[in-house]
């Protein structure tokens, strides 16, 4: 099954660019060097959309604080990170404030890959701005060609001496391991709905 | 209709084309600017606004409920209502975002009633020409706007605390009367977040309410208040618990009050109250079907002016896998046309929107478990659908299900394109 498409930065900065104002996207961070890559994606923002970029993590920020960050000032770009603590409590709340956090700028939800799962089930007010457009932030800021995907699987399969079929029947059986090989691998061969 | 550009001049017209459309197609850009940019179309709920409208003009103190899916029209609805409001001369409409004004998360009773007199004070304050000029109106109603204020956003005050209300100790021993201390104390308002669960009654805000009430009704002959943001509270028991006691004082007031509701209410899973009990009319609002004969989604489309970058055939099917979602539906004419521009396409092809219908379909998929998407496939295979369970109420929340009638459910269509079916397991 296919999964998310996967952009490199400069692409998601290109079509947030090409929306124009109060873009939502959601990016899922590329297991590996996610630190990089988001900081790569916030060089390549500031770039092309010629505004500046700002980190803002989710999971110790209140709702003052957040409305507060986010509308002073409201016309720059504003990566929100959600990390691995965001609870489900903490969905939620985000979600019912999904007024407080519209503005003029763009807004980026910074995800974990199974973070999408919180994101549609705790938030769907937000996934609803979101709709389709969650992106995987290609590995190493370029586009993955056939080869380099079918290469990077053999890599994988000998490392852990396990087929695609195996990894897919574990992980439907919940018997996977949340590593990021393995969330990786998923996603390489189209399953990224099992991770 | 797709093919490669290649000189620059025709690269810019082409670029601002996609732009034109796509600034159209916007579905997080905010209702106000949608309205007037005139990006609307107005009869799509058989001009439902008038209805609301016009009823709360006509019965003072008369509540109403816009009860609908996420993504549904609702504020539009709303913004359209009150600006018909508006038109009247004689009403003076508030339309208020709750959840824009405080942490709906920790809403409590009294939040409705103090964000309304906020709203009514500023009007005085801020919009009101005569306020600014009559010192005897502004004597009138300075005591009224300070417990406005106070009883929204809080205030510090110094108490009496008597000895014995303190246990014993050594600080106790030391206090200089026998009797006991004073102390400042913080007392918190209804809107400044976090808001513990106070117990005031909301009745406490009665009295300055009705001195602005009776100053604003020497101009306007009705007030009418629009509460959006509501629907955001997805459990129907919280609907509830902030509701009930607000709505009340609103009725004694002859205030009209338009709220908008969480589809949860309808289907009373977990709450025992009936909405129909307490409002005088509760209005649903559906998903629109995308059936051929109903051409609604289609001039939603050609109001945008879809028809730019968009086919006939590429439009029926955007209409068809929106599921009637209205920001479904702007969703993928937008990202339809941003994968056009990307892939270097001069309009949308159907490999655009596919690829569009895909992204949207997965994003729904993710977080189901398997027992859920055995409901949808039981659903999408024998039409049958259990709305009682709460189970079954998330999905139609979560809009994985979509409502069309009290009789008619049915699967998200973006998202039954991707369910994996059990033979692609076994294969």
């Amino acid at each position: 099954m296919p999964e998310f498409l996967s952009q490199p930065s400069v692409e998601i900065a290109r079509r947030l660019e090409l929306r124009g104002g109060n873009a939502w996207i959601a990016v899922l961070s590329p297991p590996g060097g996610p630190a990089l890559a988001l900081d790569e994606l916030r060089t390549e923002l500031r770039s092309i959309l010629q505004i500046s970029a700002r980190v803002l993590p989710l999971g110790t920020a209140t709702f003052e604080g957040l409305r507060e960050a986010l509308q002073q000032p409201n016309d720059d770009a504003v990566l929100l990170s959600a990390g691995a603590d965001l609870t489900p409590e903490k969905w939620s709340s985000l979600d019912i404030m999904r007024s407080a956090l519209e503005r003029t700028g763009p807004v980026i939800l910074w995800l974990a890959p199974n973070d999408v799962a919180n994101l549609t089930q705790f938030a769907p007010n937000i996934r609803s701005f979101i709709g389709g457009s969650i992106f995987i932030a290609a590995p190493d800021g370029g586009i993955m060609t056939e080869e380099d995907r079918q290469r990077r699987v053999k890599e994988l399969e000998k490392q852990y001496q396990l087929t695609n079929g195996e990894i897919v029947r574990r992980a439907e059986s919940k018997q996977l391991p949340p590593e990021p090989h393995f969330v990786e691998w998923l996603v390489l061969i189209g399953r990224g709905d099992l991770v | 209709m797709s093919g490669l550009v290649s000189t620059p001049g025709s690269q810019l017209q082409r670029r601002d084309r996609f732009r034109a459309y796509m600034r159209a197609f916007n579905p997080t850009a905010p209702a106000p600017g949608v309205i007037k940019a005139g990006l609307v179309c107005e009869d799509l709920h058989r001009f439902l606004f008038r209805n609301l409208a016009g009823r709360a003009d006509l019965e003072p103190g008369s509540q109403q409920l816009l009860v609908g899916g996420i993504g549904s029209g609702k504020t539009t609805e709303l913004l359209l209502a009150r600006r018909w409001l508006r038109d009247q001369g004689h009403v003076l409409p508030f339309y208020i975002d709750i959840s824009k004004a405080t942490d709906l998360a920790e809403l409590n009773t009294g939040s409705l009633v103090a964000s309304f007199g906020v709203a009514l004070a500023r009007h005085f304050t801020n919009d009101f020409d005569d306020y600014k000029r009559d010192p005897e109106l502004r004597k009138k109603l300075g005591q009224p706007f300070d417990e406005v204020w106070t009883y929204a956003y809080g205030k510090r005050e110094t108490v009496w605390v008597p000895r014995e209300d303190l246990a014993s100790g050594p600080d106790v021993d030391d206090l200089e009367d026998e009797e006991g201390y004073y102390a400042v104390r913080n007392v918190p308002g209804k809107l400044k977040p976090p808001l513990p669960a106070l117990r005031r009654d909301v009745q406490h805000t009665r009295a300055p309410l009705e001195k602005f009430l009776t100053a604003a009704r020497e101009t306007h002959k009705e007030i009418v208040v629009i509460f959006d943001g509501l629907d955001r509270l997805l459990d129907a028991t919280k609907f509830w618990s902030v509701a009930q006691q607000d709505l009340r004082l609103f009725r004694e007031l002859k205030v009209s009050v338009l709220a908008t509701a969480p589809l949860s209410v309808l289907f009373r899973v977990g709450v025992a109250q009936s909405i129909s009990d307490h409002f005088d009319r509760v209005q649903h609002l559906p998903v629109i079907a995308a059936d051929p004969e109903n051409g609604s989604l289609r001039s939603v489309l050609e109001k945008r002016r879809g028809s730019e970058l968009l086919s006939d055939q590429d439009a029926d099917s955007i209409c068809h896998y929106s599921g009637g979602v209205l920001r479904d539906l702007i969703s993928l004419s937008r990202d339809a046309a941003e994968e056009a521009y990307v892939s270097d396409h001069d309009s949308i092809t159907v490999a655009d929107v596919e690829k569009v219908v895909h992204q949207l379909g997965i994003g729904y998929l993710r977080g189901l478990g398997p027992g859920a998407i055995e409901t949808l496939l039981n659903l999408q295979s024998s039409k049958s659908f259990q709305i009682d369970q709460a189970a079954n109420v998330e999905l139609l929340v979560t809009r994985r299900v979509l409502e069309y009638s009290s009789t008619d459910f049915r699967v998200h269509p973006a998202l039954l394109s991707v369910i994996p079916r059990p033979e692609s397991k076994s294969a």
